[in-house]
């Protein structure tokens, strides 16, 4: 098979529109006869056959068509066209069944998650919100949702967001703490969906919580998931919008202080200290081994790792990330919205919005000798 | 249809609806049909009304200048918007302000159409995109061609307007498709025209709802198209999504379908291809920073080719002109 292409050196026109055949499709053609006229926005250009054979079209009379693309094919026998024309036929055919417009994120989550992206109704670009919606659309109809467990008398019954591990560490603080039993968990990801973590039931999205509040299923809710401090804050955000109380998780062998005042929404780790008057917002998650010396006062949707150690009338704004084994000097205020790498010693305060980097120690591992 | 012919079309159209239209320009006349064939076969079928000009850039604009105040529609071409230097006093000293020095007894409607912009290898006097010369000039309309605008719809308007014009035609745009919105779409992203008081367009594309994109991109002309399809394929490839606002008038600009989209995006890039410095995008920058100081998430960007002379090597222009990888790149760090 040989492509024919315009002979142009036009350099203003990328497209050219095809006047006329002089030859029909799929007829015998001579080397140099010409075969078809191009008209660019510069000049009618002949096009030659550039060897001879059996011609097959690849654009009709009329149509625009690209400079740098074949406007005919030439093939040595009709039985190479014929298989040619066929296979072209078959391509065609496959590209138009292709469906409809997905980006491509959209197709790979809609494989991994076994959706039909002709399911998605509409004629807009369809995007991996959408796959995923469809995923739990389908899924709540399949899923028998169970329901919340009953609780036990006098304790305040807890419904947690967010069916991770965070979970496994707030309804293990419940349990020691006894100052609410886990009831129910939620969780937006449908595939968590009839599970269940530590025996408390995984019993649907977001949605079901406010449902489930509405027909007093549960008390108060607490936010399980430690990392995220966005879903946090916007989790937080969406249960003021219901009206959703939140309810501290606050591990016993935590050491409190006395003149030291907690917000709601609190998880608070294993062996962390809380110096004299320091007052903790809302929704902080905690880890272990955090000590807060005396009069800090720390924002809300604050997450941190385990080990972070400050000194006195420390500040910490809202949202404020930090990682693993931090120490503070007194009197530094980190703002809001600012992140501590791992490891940082913090001498002086940062402002809002900015992250605390720190040379990485790398662990250097060496085989025994 | 290739924008050169729809061009063409709607010049033909302009001399059929309205006998007062009348072409001016060098070789405008068949067989050349002017340098970039918009005006081809025009001057055979009306004959009179389409004159090829003597090479004096100053005397084209001059005569429509006199052709304008005597009641007709000059449509004048300058063959390439570098020479538009040497019609640079009769239309911001004279053409632009006749109307309001003679207290609106006259008017004085020139068209000034003029093919701009580099990309062809055609050198430091042949591939420049001086209209922002022409920008914020008093009581001149700046309008420039783009693939999502109807040029007979464009004309039209300016026709049934008294303000004098200078229309930007992209050279690199002649002989591409134009994409204009059909069903509220355009090659499946959404399309949305908003129509300015005077009857001029502005069109929002965006490949999900406004809701979605956390980036607005203005561009008009040649950088509006790479901004269309950077902007299509990272949406197709990666889920970034920006919306595109493409303005058919660039000075005065109708703020109003800009000001819908940054209301939302919270977040501008303005595109184009004339030098950076004191620019177009400088103007969106300095009036979207001050109506909503305080909403946006971060400062508006400005993309705009090097500030230097344009090359005849098309390797060294691509150097320094707006391309298809500079304005992706503008794209990618306006929606980091």
């Amino acid at each position: 098979m040989k492509p024919v292409l315009v002979p142009t050196t036009d350099v203003n026109s990328e497209t050219g529109l095809l006047l006329a055949w002089h030859v029909g499709d799929r007829s015998e053609v001579q080397a140099g006869e010409t075969i078809a006229e191009i008209e660019t926005s510069k000049a009618i250009i002949e096009v030659p056959a550039p060897e001879g054979g059996f011609l097959l079209y690849a654009a009709r009379e009329g149509a625009e068509v690209r400079l740098t693309e074949p406007v005919a094919r030439l093939f040595a026998d009709v039985g190479a066209l014929e298989a040619y024309a066929e296979e072209e036929h078959r391509r065609r055919a496959e590209a138009a069944a292709s469906g409809p417009r997905a980006t491509a994120p959209a197709r790979r989550r809609a494989e991994e998650l076994g959706v039909d992206l002709a399911s998605i109704g509409g004629d807009s670009l369809i995007t991996v919100g959408m796959v995923e919606a469809a995923a739990a659309a389908a899924t709540t109809a399949t899923i028998e949702l169970p329901d919340p467990l009953p609780g036990v008398a006098a304790l305040p019954r807890i419904a947690l967001i967010g069916a991770g591990l965070g979970a496994t560490q707030v309804i293990d603080i419940l349990q020691a703490a006894e100052s609410g039993t886990a009831v129910a968990i939620v969780d937006d990801d449908a595939s968590r969906w009839a599970g269940e973590v530590m025996g408390v039931p995984v019993v649907g999205g977001f949605e079901r919580l406010v449902t489930l509040f509405g027909k007093g299923a549960f008390d108060a809710a607490i936010i399980a998931i430690s990392t995220s401090v966005p879903a946090r804050a916007r989790l937080r955000a969406a249960l003021g919008a219901n009206g959703i109380p939140l309810a501290n998780a606050i591990d016993p062998t935590a050491r409190i202080a006395a003149d030291v005042t907690f917000g709601t929404g609190n998880v608070v780790c294993a062996l962390c200290h809380f110096g004299v008057g320091t007052v903790v917002g809302d929704n902080n998650f905690l880890s272990a081994f955090n000590s807060y010396d005396h009069h800090n006062r720390l924002g809300s949707d604050i997450s941190t790792g385990p080990a972070c150690t400050t000194s006195g009338l420390v500040v910490l704004g809202d949202r404020v990330r930090l990682g693993t084994g931090i120490y503070m000097e007194p009197h530094v205020e980190l703002g809001d919205d600012v992140q501590v790498a791992s490891g940082s010693v913090i001498v002086a305060s940062v402002p809002a919005g900015h992250a605390v980097k720190r040379r990485t120690v790398t662990t250097v591992v060496v085989p025994r000798r | 249809m290739i924008a050169a012919r729809a061009m063409g079309d709607a010049l033909r159209a302009a001399l059929e609806e309205d006998c007062r239209v009348i072409l001016l320009g060098e070789d405008l006349v068949d067989p050349y049909g002017g340098a970039f064939k918009v005006t081809r076969g025009l001057s055979t079928d009306f004959p009179g009304r389409v004159r090829s000009t003597p090479v004096s850039e100053g005397a084209i604009v001059g005569l429509s200048a006199g052709l304008a105040l005597s009641g007709y529609r000059p449509i004048a071409e300058i063959m390439f918007g570098d020479f538009l230097t040497l019609c640079f006093d009769q239309i911001v000293n004279h053409i632009a302000k006749y109307e309001a020095m003679y207290n609106g007894k006259v008017t004085c409607p020139v068209i000034v159409r003029t093919p701009s912009g580099g990309g062809r290898g055609y050198g430091p006097t042949h591939s420049q995109s001086l209209e922002k010369h022409f920008l914020g000039v008093p009581h001149l309309r700046v309008v420039a061609g783009s693939l999502v605008h109807d040029p007979a719809a464009i004309l039209r308007a300016l026709l049934a307007q008294d303000s004098p014009v200078l229309l930007i035609e992209h050279k690199l745009l002649y002989p591409l498709h134009l994409m204009l919105p059909a069903g509220g779409r355009i090659e499946g992203d959404i399309a949305e025209v908003h129509i300015s008081a005077d009857g001029l367009p502005t069109v929002s594309i965006r490949p999900v709802p406004r809701e979605d994109c956390w980036f607005t991109v203005l561009a008009y002309g040649y950088q509006a198209e790479l901004a269309r399809r950077v902007l299509s394929r990272l949406a197709v490839e990666e889920e970034i999504f920006g919306e595109l606002v493409v303005p058919s008038q660039i000075s005065p600009l109708d703020w109003e379908p800009i000001d819908a989209s940054v209301s939302v995006t919270r977040s501008l890039l303005v595109i184009e291809e004339g030098v950076e410095g004191f620019t177009w995008g400088s103007e969106a920058a300095a009036r979207i920073s001050s109506c909503f100081f305080g909403e946006l998430r971060r400062p508006v960007a400005t993309a705009a080719s090097a500030p230097t002379v344009i090359p005849t090597s098309k390797m060294l222009e691509a150097g320094m002109l707006m391309t298809s990888e500079r304005v992706e790149q503008a794209i990618r760090q306006a929606a980091a």
